[in-house]
């Protein structure tokens, strides 16, 4: 399926469960809501027309204002691709966990919860991934992080 | 060159310089052992030397080209080094297994050679049960492969001593088994009576020239010799990337060194053992006997260390298949019916 | 007579193990030879590769991405420029497409040769890993002409390339070309029939191609599980679709099939580095307007891109703030979903056979680890 038959029905199927975004370069992106997330990942996944088996791709993102977690879906049955994003709630960041429909997210969601602090629910083995064993100076990957030993360049903007 | 001769000259020497009998035979034996002991070593130096030249040229390079022309005394400088380096010795291991392991191992590899005939009259003793004291003494090599496994303390140590008592156990069964073949043929245990039934008709009185049994106990007994040495594509109880390198992988320095040497040691006994009983021994035209001997042992070892650089290994599994499977019925058949035909009064 | 006890024991292979490639450490519950569980412990080489790349500009990030996945550099700075071109609308010059897919495919190349080597060595035959070698390096300085780097190229940048061929490129690679096409009858003739080799390699490791599509797995793995997917020919990126070439897929799923399907590429590969050096145009090789190292902006957005390399989907997922310095980078390897899927293909299997798994899902660990 081309990137317009792809959008028109998704938003067709859909409805207002996943919202066109218009930042997407590539591939087209939607948006889902925080409490959708693993329905609608379920349901694109089954949908005969659809049939996003594969997960190509999931992790978060720190905008510095809001986290949101990112997830790049393809069907290798049909050859297309969508890219999904989930804005997470800043306070008390969680996501519903999506190993159940692709075992693949395993380990991404591993790591989500390793270098972004975002809670996975339902994932059963939230321990210590990339990061040394006895690590307790918070998640790196987040924007306001810095590392204590860390001695930093003056910056050159342009 | 008789080193028989050579004894009593010695013995005969001492004895005038008045040195009481039960020392004086001590001392002639003590000289008789650091002559052979001297000897081998050298020869398993050169073997391992000659073994990296050769992986090097079937490699397309050059192997050790830098310490003197093609890298001759490469290995005796890797031998000053190993010397220098710190024994380390791990706090948990089990002090006198640990220890006694390399020793018992060295030893073993050396006990062969007491009746290995080396050429014409060239041989310590002819024991009238030479070939089945052979498979005795060899087969000690897996107790020390077991103690070191277990001295280290070390899973992986443990996991390569296991699998080399199973190995050796198995293997030394097809091994014993298509040398008794031969016993048929010769009718003598004696490693000489054994090279003398070969003399003769150019190199058709050799125990391979025997069809089909002759070349079918050949071929089994160097399946068998390879896994007895412990060389790919049997070499599973170091098999480096499962084990790391398996029994030996807590030794360090000259403890090291004597695993090494014993291997490479091993190495030349098994192929000493195939050119005695199937090659004719020391028998051969224009040239001394102990040049023939060496030629057919150089090349016996050199099929073998083709075998090592050209092969995958297999599994620990597929191994014991191989032999219980395979190998063990075979010798078996090939023993009963080289008996029978014997029995039956067919001369070859 | 009481029946005999055995224990199950935990055995700790790696990190520093001869074969692991690299550092990963596998914790074994054993029962006597038989591997009764595996599992992977990653991050041994995590250089957050990531998080620096938000402090760097987008031209700065691309020798990061050299480190991400280095036996295929040049892939790792395709994906990448790909990601910033999408970003940008940075029209690619012709002549710097074409550099571009000789470059990648000789880069598959090296290390499909590489995984043959390692692979053999792996199950004991020390004498391939020679013989891949040799070929490999061939091409390695093919690459060293080009760009000067032997390993870590930082060569395909966005907006293009980072300099010209020489004029004996050309020549040297059709060489190179001739020379592994021959030699691939003997990799074929060392292992392909050997029967040791087939015992140890036929049925072991399994892996459908139903669990492959369930856990990511992508590439060369996936297409010996019979699924015929390659991100040349079914989501075409720069100029694949110009050129005529095969995606060969093996069913069985075992590691015999990796091996096959991984040289049955390497002929591919050289399929394509053949019609690419035949239809290499003259011209530019960087866009008109020129990029700025440092005051290169890509207007705000987000993009996922993603390319086939050796060892399966490399992608990587860039957002841009408008800014000269990317908000967020994500990379994306086939070694990840590879060594993450390895628990489920051991079904069976002994100590020895899961060194030949580990080896044929060819798995480089700071790709894994980032």
């Amino acid at each position: 399926m081309t990137h317009d038959e792809i959008k028109s029905y998704i938003e067709k199927t859909f409805g207002d469960k996943l919202t066109l975004l218009d930042t997407g370069r590539c591939e087209p992106v939607f948006e889902v809501k925080l409490a959708d997330w693993h329905d609608v990942a379920r349901a694109l996944r089954d949908d005969q027309t659809l049939q996003f088996d594969y997960l190509c791709n999931l992790g978060g993102t720190d905008t510095g204002e809001r986290l949101e977690a990112h997830c790049q879906l393809a069907s290798i049955k049909k050859s297309h691709r969508v890219d999904l994003k989930v804005v997470l709630d800043s306070g008390n960041p969680s996501l519903a966990s999506v190993r159940d429909i692709w075992p693949a997210a395993n380990w991404y969601e591993r790591e989500m919860w390793e270098l972004y602090g975002i809670n996975i629910e339902g994932h059963d083995n939230l321990t210590r991934f990339l990061l040394p064993d006895d690590w307790d100076q918070g998640h790196p990957m987040r924007k306001n992080w810095d590392a204590p030993d860390f001695v930093r360049f003056p910056e050159f903007n342009a | 060159m008789e080193l028989y001769g050579i004894f009593e000259w010695i013995y005969g020497l001492l004895a005038d310089t008045g040195l009481p009998e039960p020392w004086l035979t001590f001392v002639v034996y003590l000289g008789l052992g650091v002559v052979i002991f001297g000897t081998l070593s050298v020869l398993a130096l050169f073997l391992v030397w000659w073994e990296r030249k050769i992986a090097g040229h079937i490699q397309q390079r050059f192997g050790p080209m830098r310490t003197g022309w093609h890298g001759w005394y490469q290995t005796i400088m890797d031998a000053v080094k190993l010397l220098q380096k710190e024994d380390i010795r791990v706090t948990t291991r089990d002090k006198a297994v640990f220890f006694w392991a390399p020793v018992v191992c060295f030893v073993a590899a050396y006990l062969a050679y007491v009746v290995i005939p080396f050429g014409e009259n060239l041989w310590v003793a002819d024991l009238n049960v030479g070939i089945l004291y052979i498979i005795a003494v060899t087969t000690l090599t897996v107790i020390s492969l077991l103690m070191a496994g277990w001295g280290s303390n070390n899973k992986y140590a443990l996991l390569g001593g296991m699998r080399s008592a199973a190995q050796v156990v198995s293997y030394e069964v097809p091994m014993a088994v298509s040398i008794l073949t031969i016993i048929v043929f010769s009718g003598s245990l004696s490693m000489v009576d054994i090279a003398n039934s070969q003399q003769g008709n150019v190199i058709f009185n050799w125990f391979i020239f025997k069809p089909p049994f002759g070349i079918i106990a050949f071929l089994t007994y160097i399946t068998a010799a390879t896994a007895e040495a412990n060389r790919t594509p049997f070499d599973i109880p170091e098999a480096e990337q499962e084990l790391v390198a398996g029994y030996n992988v807590e030794y360090s320095g000259m403890k090291f060194a004597m695993f090494f040497l014993a291997e490479f040691v091993n190495l030349f006994t098994v192929s000493a053992i195939a050119t005695t009983l199937f090659l004719g021994a020391w028998h051969g035209p224009l040239l001394p006997s102990w040049i023939w001997f060496l030629l057919k042992t150089f090349g016996m070892v050199l099929l073998l260390m083709l075998f090592r650089w050209t092969f995958p290994r297999l599994r620990v599994d597929q191994l014991m298949e191989f032999a219980w499977k395979f190998l063990v019925p075979l010798t078996f058949a090939n023993l009963i019916l080289a008996g029978w035909m014997k029995y039956a009064g067919w001369h070859w | 007579m009481s029946p005999l006890r055995t224990e199950e024991f935990t055995i700790n292979m790696g990190p520093h193990h001869p074969s692991t490639h690299g550092v990963c450490r596998l914790i074994l519950t054993m029962d006597g030879e038989k591997v009764l569980k595996v599992e992977p412990v990653i991050g041994y080489l995590h250089r957050s590769i990531e998080k620096i790349c938000e402090n760097r500009t987008y031209v700065q990030c691309v020798p990061l991405f050299d480190r991400f996945e280095y036996v295929t550099s040049m892939s790792c700075n395709m994906v990448f420029s790909l990601a910033v071109e999408k970003l940008a609308q940075i029209e690619v010059p012709e002549r710097a497409e074409y550099l571009r897919v000789i470059m990648l495919e000789l880069n598959r190349i090296a290390s499909h040769l590489l995984f043959y080597g390692v692979t053999a060595m792996d199950i004991g035959a020390l004498t391939p890993f020679l013989y891949g070698l040799r070929e490999r390096e061939l091409i390695v300085d093919l690459f060293e002409m080009t760009c000067g780097q032997r390993l870590t190229y930082n060569y395909i940048r966005p907006g293009g390339v980072s300099r010209d061929i020489p004029p004996e490129f050309i020549p040297k690679c059709r060489e190179a070309v001739k020379i592994i096409t021959e030699k691939m009858s003997d990799y074929e003739g060392l292992l392909n029939e050997n029967p040791i080799w087939k015992v140890r390699n036929v049925g072991i490791g399994y892996l459908s191609a139903e669990d492959a599509i369930a856990w990511g797995v992508s590439g060369p793995v996936a297409r010996a599980s019979g699924v015929s997917y390659d991100i040349r020919k079914n989501d075409p990126y720069s100029i694949y679709d110009r050129f005529d070439f095969e995606i060969p897929v093996h069913h069985n799923g075992d590691c015999y099939d990796r091996y096959l399907q991984r040289l049955a590429e390497i002929k591919q590969s050289l399929r394509i580095v053949t019609q690419a050096l035949d239809g290499l145009p003259e011209g530019e090789i960087q866009p008109k307007k020129k990029i700025n190292a440092i005051t290169f902006k890509p207007p705000a957005g987000e993009v996922y891109a993603r390319v086939e390399n050796s060892r399966g989907e490399l992608g990587t997922y860039v957002v841009s703030d408008g800014t000269n310095k990317p908000l967020r980078v994500k990379m994306r390897g086939g070694s990840y979903n590879q060594l993450q899927a390895l628990p489920i293909m051991i079904k069976d299997c002994l100590i020895a056979d899961l060194v030949a798994i580990f080896a044929s899902l060819d798995v480089i660990m700071p790709e894994v680890d980032r």
